[in-house]
């Protein structure tokens, strides 16, 4: 389990992380996601005592991180699929990282073997891929086999198969009981990952709740029809409150009353509809719902570059 | 979504992981980062890099080859000595034992090697991005940093002492060439020997100590160089007492007085140049130490 209490990090006049509070619980996937330079990587690096957080505190099983006796084998993190000697092996990595805390040698061959890193171990972490560099940052993440882990962007480059592959690694983990934190940019890949989101944007907490409740909940559910009067329809939908845009000519799609509602009214008004469709909003738009106005780095809108 | 994926890992998780949550409030009495453990972890980190490796190889190359160029050089000059009064007059202001600093001749570029390993050592960690794997799994960050310090200090004072010892080897039959004799069990040899490597251990911390300052291979051997290379020259350059004595107190002076066998003028004595090299070790090494506890990694 991972408590943050009203973490801050001030870097000169910038506030990258602006007093953030969530709870990471056991036994479940908890994605933290936000945009480039929300603030989730210092956030994770403060929670691992490698940043001195201005203020505010975190606790990890209980614990700051530096207290704990046995560090690698309370909290496993992939920080940065860098955080290796370009010089040395992947093999020799994990060799002097389980050195610090007598893990014996088995466990290092466990966690090559466990990554699929066998072909590459005994190379020069310097001239890894991407790929292999999250992988060999995932089995440094468990060499101590740990209760917690925290993964900050660990899909990042991989292949799809290797994106598989950490989905169900943090599922698994998961699933035996172990707290998993993982931060991503990617809502998609967090609808298939994550149980519960903490999201962030600008260095803070803009929503922490289950998944579903994120995709349901702030992402108003919306309906599409099709009608052949849609002027006459649209004018009904408003009197009765809904909030409707007309992306093209007998196309609606109406925020506010539910399809149930839509094709009683249009009845009673013997207005024909040909199409009523119920859509879900995705994860996507609901993140980009969430935090569009709190992005550090806006870059023009798709329909201002090419057509609408 | 996710469900249904779940089932399908993980093909290959070995069951020697079997420590569910269940186990692990024993796991508060398993090995944590001691002292020797991260000892064990810094020797691991340092002799699996090939880089470090050739820098020790090549101070031995560079100790031993300088040995034998100074034992004929000295050799030429002893009988360039036997012939020219003016070279023997020379030889003679020089305490007439050239012999016996043959074997440390090299001692200036094992000084730079080694102290710029002592940089490397430690900016590597910070521009690789290593150290976040290394403070991560020792979070007190301190013991990384002396294990670190005493497997630098260690390798430089046996590398330099040993290249020493073999560039002696070497010497001896040079010099007896020339009809000079080395006695490498004499007291001045050995001393000679274990001052200039303990002097070089101490270049290399101060090496280390810079390169956690500065965080940046460049800056730190640069450092390095203007404490031990430019600074002396530059200070004899520069008029006035002040610099005349503040020269004395410069790291690369106290071997002198450390080793001679008489005191020389215009030098420390010898146990205010200990105290001045200690100075030169300890006060950058505590800052380092201090800094490196309390900045962001």
């Amino acid at each position: 389990m991972i408590e943050v209490n009203g973490l801050t990090k001030v870097y000169g006049d910038k506030t990258a992380v602006a007093g953030v509070s969530f709870t990471v619980r056991a036994g479940q996937v908890t994605g933290f996601l936000g945009p480039n330079g929300a603030g989730k990587s210092t956030t994770m690096r403060m929670i691992m005592g490698l940043d001195r957080p201005t203020s505010g505190s975190a606790m990890v099983n209980g614990l700051p991180y530096v207290q704990h006796k046995a560090p690698l084998r309370e909290v496993g993190a992939l920080l940065d699929a860098k955080a290796v000697h370009t010089s040395r092996s992947a093999y020799n990595h994990l060799l002097a990282m389980a050195a610090t805390h007598s893990i014996p040698k088995s466990r290092v061959h466990e966690v090559i073997e466990m990554t699929g890193l066998e072909a590459v171990a005994r190379k020069k972490a310097g001239g890894f891929s991407l790929g292999m560099g999250q992988r060999l940052g995932i089995a440094a993440a468990l060499l101590g086999d740990p209760q917690t882990l925290i993964l900050d962007e660990p899909v990042n480059g991989l292949d799809p198969e290797g994106v598989v592959w950490v989905r169900n690694l943090v599922r698994y983990l998961a699933g035996q009981g172990r707290t998993v934190f993982l931060s991503s940019h990617l809502m998609s890949e967090m609808a298939q990952t994550a149980d519960h989101l903490v999201v962030i944007g600008r260095g803070r907490v803009i929503a922490d709740a289950p998944i579903q409740d994120i995709i349901t909940g702030k992402g108003q559910s919306r309906v599409r029809l099709r009608t052949d009067q849609p002027d006459r329809l649209h004018q009904l939908l408003a009197e009765r409150g809904a909030t409707i845009a007309s992306p093209e000519r007998e196309l609606l799609e109406v925020t506010g009353l539910d399809p149930r509602n839509i094709a009683a009214l249009a009845l009673e008004n013997q207005v024909m509809v040909y199409e009523l469709t119920p859509l879900v909003a995705s994860l996507e738009e609901a993140y980009m719902e969430l935090t569009k106005d709190d992005v550090e780095y806006h870059s023009l809108p798709a329909a201002e570059v090419s057509h609408s | 979504m996710s469900s249904t994926t779940t089932e399908s890992f993980p093909p290959r998780e070995p069951a020697a992981s079997p420590a569910g949550p269940g186990a692990r409030n024993a796991g508060q009495s398993l090995p944590g980062p001691t002292f020797l453990r991260v000892l064990n972890s810094e020797v691991i980190k340092f002799r699996s890099l090939l880089s470090t490796l050739i820098l020790l190889a090549s101070t031995a190359v560079v100790m031993v080859g300088f040995g034998a160029l100074s034992a004929w050089g000295t050799g030429q000059f002893a009988d360039a000595a036997n012939r020219d009064p003016q070279a023997a007059a020379r030889m003679a202001a020089q305490g007439g034992d050239l012999a016996v600093s043959v074997p440390t001749s090299g001692i200036a570029f094992a000084q730079l090697i080694l102290g710029s390993l002592g940089v490397l050592l430690m900016s590597s960690e910070f521009t690789t991005g290593m150290a976040r794997s290394t403070f991560a799994a020792v979070p007190r960050r301190l013991p990384a940093f002396a294990a670190k310090l005493v497997v630098v200090m260690v390798t430089s004072f046996v590398v330099t002492a040993a290249s020493t010892w073999v560039a002696g080897l070497v010497a001896v039959p040079v010099l007896d060439n020339y009809g000079l004799k080395l006695d490498l069990g004499s007291s001045q040899s050995v001393k000679l020997l274990l001052v200039n490597s303990v002097y070089v251990a101490a270049v290399a911390a101060i090496g280390m100590a810079l390169g956690t300052l500065i965080r940046n291979s460049a800056g730190g051997i640069m450092s390095l160089v203007g404490i031990f290379f430019v600074a002396p020259i530059a200070f004899q350059l520069i008029p006035g007492d002040f610099f005349t004595e503040a020269r004395k107190y410069l790291p690369g002076n106290t071997v002198e007085p450390l080793t001679a066998a008489q005191h020389v003028p215009d030098t420390l004595e010898a146990w205010q140049a200990g105290l001045v090299l200690g100075a030169w070790v300890v006060i950058p090494v505590l800052l380092a130490g201090i800094l490196l506890k309390r900045r962001d990694v």
